[in-house]
């Protein structure tokens, strides 16, 4: 992983209009319909099991519930799940400052 | 995403089972190592389904060491295992070289010549000629230069116009125009006489040149004189010239039918048969007996040549025979009807006889009938030019 861990956009990057998903580290999450999810920018897999997902990203932990769950593709950015999704969490990470 | 499975379905995949404790560890250093997974799918707690491309396979066995899992193959799919399937028909594969260099290298041959465009000159004449050039069946199609062949045709004949070769595949076209035969042209400083072509009665003489031998309303016969080619003069005595004009004679054109009054009729009952047979250059294999199993039939026959592709024609040819059964119906005919036919028919005949019919001035129609037959004859009346110029002799 040799991305920079950045959470937010720099001056420049703003200024240019760069999408989100490409300046920094948070992650992207598409669903289309109800049944099909992509996630850019993911860290790990923490759990897969058929009816659960939990994924971490670099700014929280995203939780899928569903049934019959299933990673079409996987690669080191991206991620696409299909299947009957049910509900989505986030469990934020909380900057101790 | 797509492309990288597509590409993978190529180059060849395997379907595999993960078995273990640590799953999701297993898949984190997949992807750490950047090795690309798709339909993942846990059938159990400890059981996932993974697909993975051949050449990643070969890196996962240090991981599944480390995460103390059991990795089965389960199915082998794309290209490379299709390939190593069929490695031991080596056979298989020499004969499907051998057939595709055959092909190769028998399409830069000639299998076929076809002469067409020639209605006078007999198509084995030209084939004749075609082979003394070295261009006929079986020839190789590199180093012919059509140019030569066309030039060695032309060459022989005089009556060939314009001849052409086209090679498409392996089919040669050998295209001919025939030439005319030019009518004796006479120069205008010979002499020469009008002379007529058929008989009939002469209705009109303009001469612009020469003594008209025959008036008006007189008989002439083929091949008699009708102006002649030489002038009188009261001081210059006989002097001959090159006779020249136009000699307007009514001809008759007459064309005789009998038309039976009864009659037999063929009349097709649609039952049909096939029968085909091969033929290899001259050698024919019949696939079935030849005889008909009808009583009284026609006989159709038809010959189709194999062609590989567009236009790669092999020296095979399928003939087909085509029986149609037919029966015989009696017909009788009325007077009127067998009449009618019959002026039908010998017009048709007249129309083809009659060069201009323009010029048809009258027309006339016999009848004559017995108890079996009616005889018709017609009678066309034509105005025609009959002279043509017949050199003098002398």
């Amino acid at each position: 992983m040799a991305k920079p861990k950045k959470k937010a956009p720099s001056k420049v990057n703003k200024l240019l209009d760069i999408p989100q998903e490409v300046s920094t580290n948070i992650p992207k999450i598409t669903i289309i319909g109800f049944e099909q999810m992509l996630i850019e920018n993911y860290k790990s897999i923490l759990e897969y099991q058929e009816f659960y997902i939990r994924i971490s990203t670099y700014i929280g932990i995203l939780n899928i519930n569903g049934y019959e769950l299933n990673l079409r593709e996987m690669t080191t950015d991206d991620l696409i799940i299909t299947g009957k999704i049910d509900a989505i969490d986030f469990e934020p990470i909380v900057d101790e400052q | 995403m797509y492309f990288k499975v597509l590409l993978n379905k190529i180059f060849g995949y395997i379907t595999i089972e993960v078995e273990g404790y640590f799953i999701e560890r297993f898949m984190n250093l997949c992807n750490q190592r950047k090795i690309f997974l798709w339909n993942l799918k846990r059938i159990h707690s400890t059981i996932m389904n993974v697909n993975i491309g051949i050449n990643d396979f070969k890196k996962l066995k240090q991981i599944a060491k480390k995460t103390k899992c059991r990795v089965k193959i389960k199915k082998k799919r794309g290209l490379p295992f299709l390939l190593q399937r069929y490695k031991k028909r080596k056979i298989f594969f020499a004969l499907f070289l051998l057939i595709l260099i055959s092909i190769v290298v028998l399409s830069n041959f000639i299998w076929n010549i076809e002469i067409i465009g020639n209605e006078q000159i007999p198509s084995e004449e030209i084939s004749q000629i075609l082979e003394k050039s070295n261009f006929k069946v079986g020839r190789c199609k590199i180093g012919i230069n059509t140019k030569e062949v066309i030039n060695q045709i032309r060459l022989e004949r005089d009556d060939i116009a314009w001849a052409g070769i086209e090679i498409r595949g392996t089919n040669a076209t050998v295209k001919i125009v025939e030439a005319d035969l030019k009518p004796e042209l006479i120069s205008e400083e010979e002499y020469c006489n009008l002379v007529a072509t058929k008989d009939g009665i002469i209705t009109k003489i303009t001469a612009q040149n020469g003594t008209p031998v025959v008036e008006e309303g007189e008989v002439v016969k083929k091949g008699s004189v009708l102006v002649g080619g030489w002038l009188e003069g009261k001081y210059t005595g006989t002097r001959y010239v090159h006779a020249n004009g136009e000699v307007q004679a009514k001809v008759w054109y007459s064309e005789k039918v009998q038309i039976p009054l009864k009659q037999m009729k063929k009349e097709k009952t649609g039952n049909e048969e096939n029968k085909y047979s091969v033929k290899v250059n001259n050698f024919e294999i019949n696939l079935a007996k030849r005889v008909s199993k009808f009583k009284k039939y026609d006989t159709i026959e038809s010959t189709k040549k194999l062609k590989l592709f567009s236009d790669f024609y092999l020296p095979i040819e399928i003939h087909k025979t085509n029986f149609q059964e037919y029966q015989e119906k009696e017909i009788v005919y009325t007077l009127q009807e067998a009449e009618n036919i019959g002026i039908q028919e010998a017009k048709q005949k007249l129309d083809e006889k009659v060069p201009n019919k323009d010029m048809i001035s009258d027309e006339k129609i016999y009848k004559e009938q017995t108890s079996e037959y009616v005889e018709i004859e017609v009678v066309y009346e034509v105005l025609e030019n009959i002279a043509t110029k017949e050199k003098i002799i002398f």
